[in-house]
């Protein structure tokens, strides 16, 4: 199949797939108790107020109402205001993008580079002391709560050594552009980046042992051994490629849920990212807020999932697209 | 594909490299001449604040916009109203006018006297679209502007308590906007100036960092002279712990309440000569309201035997480490002569409380059980505490008492539907002793217990319009010796906070100093940092 039509048809999932979805979420939404009229307008409002707030945000409609308008909205272009700030929920969401990215797309990253190494690295003697000691940590690593592991990261580096900050992503009197604003944000992100990373690395350092020791035991690198290749060729180019398999599924995995999945580091780093946005929305009813992001959420799995099948071919020339 | 060893350790020295150049903080900046930042729990949800009742816009917009009067924890030595705008006022002898005289000096951040029009401008629009101040201003049935600087707020009927009212609902919401750049817009959720406000406060807006932080600059031209701090941010520090730690590195200058640190910590805190631990009594009670149509709490003797299986001593040492302050009457202490000390809830006693329950014919049954229960709260971390204590002690005279948890969308609907049996609330006495009416008259906004009484809202509506203040202290005694005979709620304890200020700074809303001067309960303008 040709490539480019093999991306477009992909990326034409994406239609049905946001539709359930948006479909299941504005019901799950509807469902919950309470709606934001009560958030907005206070405990002791008048009741003609929140009348009003429901007739003009349009939750006073009958639900497959609500939800047709939703989606002919959605199909336009447009994700709505912000029941709440008022705002376009696109520039809302727009403007958490990056921070959430760059530091969970970080820590996955450097988690993914030192796991693999420390796992190819321990591979090569499976069953050694090392390897004992370093798997045990790695499963370790990998239980420690992240929001424990986080505070404890403050106690140490922010408040005995004053190192690092321990909140926000950049100083109040800090630069606000240039070199200087580049190297603010970066000491602000040790700290949440070492959180999230502490905890992910296990995982990769585990998955990348037991693909390499797996690997290493295969005939054909027996075969690569008896030639003479030195042990440094055989691993990066004839056992590393085929180890990566595995790690490569599970880093698109958790690829797609790079825009949410660090809420709880988030919180504790006051960080001003996607995955706080969205727990704000949830608990203040904002439905287009929510919807929006759930969009969002469904295109980035998507587009990790297509990402990770063109590495995957990639890597391994059995596999054809 | 193939990448070489070496490739690879140059990206991961890289990657190191990277790390340190992260690691070294980033180049000395300037001093900034007396910032104050003032650490927040969440984002706000939007500038605007005569909209959305948003606990945490209010302390960002009341520092930005102007009131026509306003309140702070004066009110704990009876401080009804202040001027804020207003430089005074005064109400016609039928008590259905009252005309307020504007400060001359005002003005708006761009410049632009504040007059008459912009109080009318605003509350007009708040009627029309009955926006929450709308509780306070439903009362009002025109307002006039004779001149720039006097407004006149016309009745529909006398309302002793109008004025204090008033001052209170400013401190969330009813502030005034200038009329010349919202004029046209449709309703005060729409336009540029939503989350760009533009007021006449002691700071002026910069700049709204999602996420991150609001940071307000002072105000040069504010009419009662700039404050004396230059720039005020509201950082969202979204964990307490973090905060306690930013605070112990000399980072942030100011804890409150939000953030406060557990009791039990206090006494090794006064110790410590870097800080000062400040306890502000407020003009609301921790207590707990009775649903009067669930059973068995329809039930006097229940009710009755409720409260004296309540040991508040204990409670006050479990729950606060004994800091708190407990509450027998239907009020708090900082009301004054308008509490009837006559009036007590009935006293700890688990013997009696037993043999009201026996007597009401709920004897122990299975497992010594005499009936179930549920207690829920809101999110406050008073309440919570409170709650688990209260818990214990109904089942110790065998109500099988247990604690429910909602987020706090859920828990208002709850409370609002009258679906719950006890809940934590927060009972409110001042600035006017009218808020009565609101928490115990027939149908009252806060009234979640339905409550009913003939003669209470023959008392209270009589009080409501009542000149002589003797004879309405009078009625307001009688009506709290009926809510004690009838125990629609009962009261726990006087609201407390406290806050931690780092020594050398003075003048935060919650200390005395700042009385009666720090423009509303959030307000930072009477703040002194270090030096000045």
């Amino acid at each position: 199949m040709n490539l480019r039509r093999y991306v477009v048809l992909r990326l034409l999932q994406l239609v049905p797939v946001t539709l359930v979805v948006i479909i299941i979420n504005f019901l799950l939404v509807h469902l919950a108790p309470g709606d934001v009229s009560i958030i907005l307008a206070g405990d002791t409002a008048d009741p003609a107020y929140l009348a009003a707030i429901r007739e003009r945000y349009g939750l006073d409609r009958p639900f497959l109402e609500q939800l047709w308008r939703y989606l002919v909205q959605v199909g336009s272009g447009d994700l709505g205001l912000s029941f709440r700030s008022r705002e376009p929920v696109f520039a809302e969401i727009m403007s958490r993008v990056p921070a959430t990215l760059l530091l969970v797309g970080t820590s996955l990253g450097l988690s993914v580079i030192i796991g693999t190494v420390i796992g190819t690295w321990i591979a090569r003697r499976p069953g050694s002391t090392t390897d004992s000691v370093v798997s045990a940590l790695a499963v370790g690593l990998f239980s420690v709560p992240v929001f424990w592991l986080g505070l404890m990261l403050v106690l140490f580096f922010a408040v005995q050594l004053q190192m690092f900050p321990a909140m926000g992503m950049s100083s109040v009197d800090g630069p606000r552009e240039g070199p200087g604003r580049i190297l603010d944000i970066l000491h602000h992100m040790v700290l949440p980046v070492l959180a999230l990373m502490t905890v992910s690395v296990g995982q990769y350092v585990r998955l990348a042992r037991s693909a390499v020791a797996e690997v290493m035991g295969e005939s054909y690198i027996t075969t690569v051994r008896a030639i003479g290749f030195p042990d440094r060729t055989i691993m990066m180019h004839y056992a590393l490629r085929n180890a990566l398999l595995p790690v490569v599924t599970v880093l698109g995995l958790q690829l797609g849920l790079v825009l949410t999945g660090a809420v709880l580091t988030e919180t504790v780093f006051s960080w001003p990212g996607l995955g706080r946005l969205i727990y704000d929305a949830i608990l203040a009813r904002d439905t287009p807020v929510i919807m929006g992001a759930f969009i969002a959420m469904s295109v980035t799995v998507a587009f990790a999932s297509l990402i990770t099948d063109l590495v995957y071919a990639f890597l391994d020339p059995r596999v054809t697209l | 594909m193939a990448f070489s060893a070496t490739r690879l350790t140059r990206f991961c020295l890289a990657a190191l490299a990277l790390a340190a150049v992260a690691a070294s903080p980033p180049r000395a900046q300037a001093q900034q001449p007396a910032t104050l930042v003032v650490p927040q729990l969440g984002e706000p949800k939007t500038l605007s604040p005569n909209f959305a009742s948003d606990s945490l816009g209010f302390a960002p917009t009341s520092n930005v916009y102007s009131h026509l009067v306003a309140i702070d924890w004066g009110v704990n030595k009876g401080t009804g109203a202040y001027g804020d705008l207003a430089e005074s006022w005064s109400t016609s002898d039928d008590g259905k006018a009252v005309t307020f005289k504007l400060h001359k000096t005002a003005k708006w951040h761009d410049g632009k006297p504040v007059t008459s029009h912009d109080v009318k401008f605003t509350f007009d629009t708040v009627i029309a679209r009955k926006y929450p101040a709308f509780v306070v201003l439903k009362n009002v049935r025109e307002i006039t502007t004779p001149d720039d600087n006097t407004v006149v707020l016309h009745l529909i009927e006398p309302e002793v308590g109008f004025v204090p009212m008033l001052a209170q609902v400013s401190t969330w919401t009813g502030k005034i906007y200038p009329k010349h750049l919202w004029e046209g817009q449709d309703g005060f959720d729409k336009g540029p100036l939503v989350n760009a406000p533009v007021g006449s406060g002691p700071f002026r807006f910069v700049r709204w960092e999602r996420g991150g932080l609001v940071e307000l600059e002072a105000n040069k031209d504010y009419f009662r002279g700039p404050p004396k701090i230059d720039r005020l941010v509201f950082r969202q520090v979204t964990d307490v712990n973090v905060a306690r730690a930013e605070f112990d590195s000399g980072r942030l200058q100011f804890l409150n309440y939000e953030y406060a640190p557990p009791l039990a910590e206090v006494a090794a805190l006064r110790r410590d000569p870097k800080l000062k631990v400040v306890f502000t009594p407020s003009h609301f009670s921790r207590d707990i309201q009775l649903n009067l149509t669930r059973k068995p709490l329809d039930k006097l003797e229940v009710r009755q035997a409720i409260a004296h299986a309540i040991d508040r001593e204990a409670m006050n040492r479990l729950a606060f480490s004994g800091f708190w302050k407990p509450a027998v009457h239907a009020s708090v202490e900082s009301q004054g002569e308008l509490i009837n000390r006559d009036a007590r809830f009935p006293a700890f006693d688990r013997a009696k409380a037993e043999a009201l329950l026996d007597a009401a014919g709920l004897p122990r049954g299975a497992g010594g059980w005499r009936f179930d229960i549920s207690v829920t709260n809101p999110n406050f971390p008073d309440c919570k505490a409170m709650m688990e204590v209260l818990v214990q002690q109904l089942r110790q005279v065998g109500i099988n008492a247990k604690l429910e948890q909602f987020d706090q969308a859920t828990w208002f609907r709850r409370q609002a539907e009258k679906n719950f049996d006890i809940s934590c609330y927060f009972t409110r006495y001042g600035p006017d002793p009218d808020a009565f009416r609101e928490h115990f008259m027939t149908g009252g906004g806060r009234n979640n217990m339905s409550y009913s009484s003939a003669e209470l809202d023959q008392l209270a509506t009589r009080a409501a319009t009542l000149q002589n203040k003797a004879e309405r202290t009078t009625i307001y005694h009688q009506i709290q010796s009926l809510i004690v005979r009838d125990l629609p709620y009962i009261n726990l304890f006087d609201e407390q906070k406290t806050t931690i200020i780092r020594t050398g700074w003075s003048g935060f809303n919650t200390e005395p100093e700042a009385f009666d001067k720090a423009i509303t309960w959030f307000g930072y303008y009477t703040v002194t940092p270090p030096g000045r």
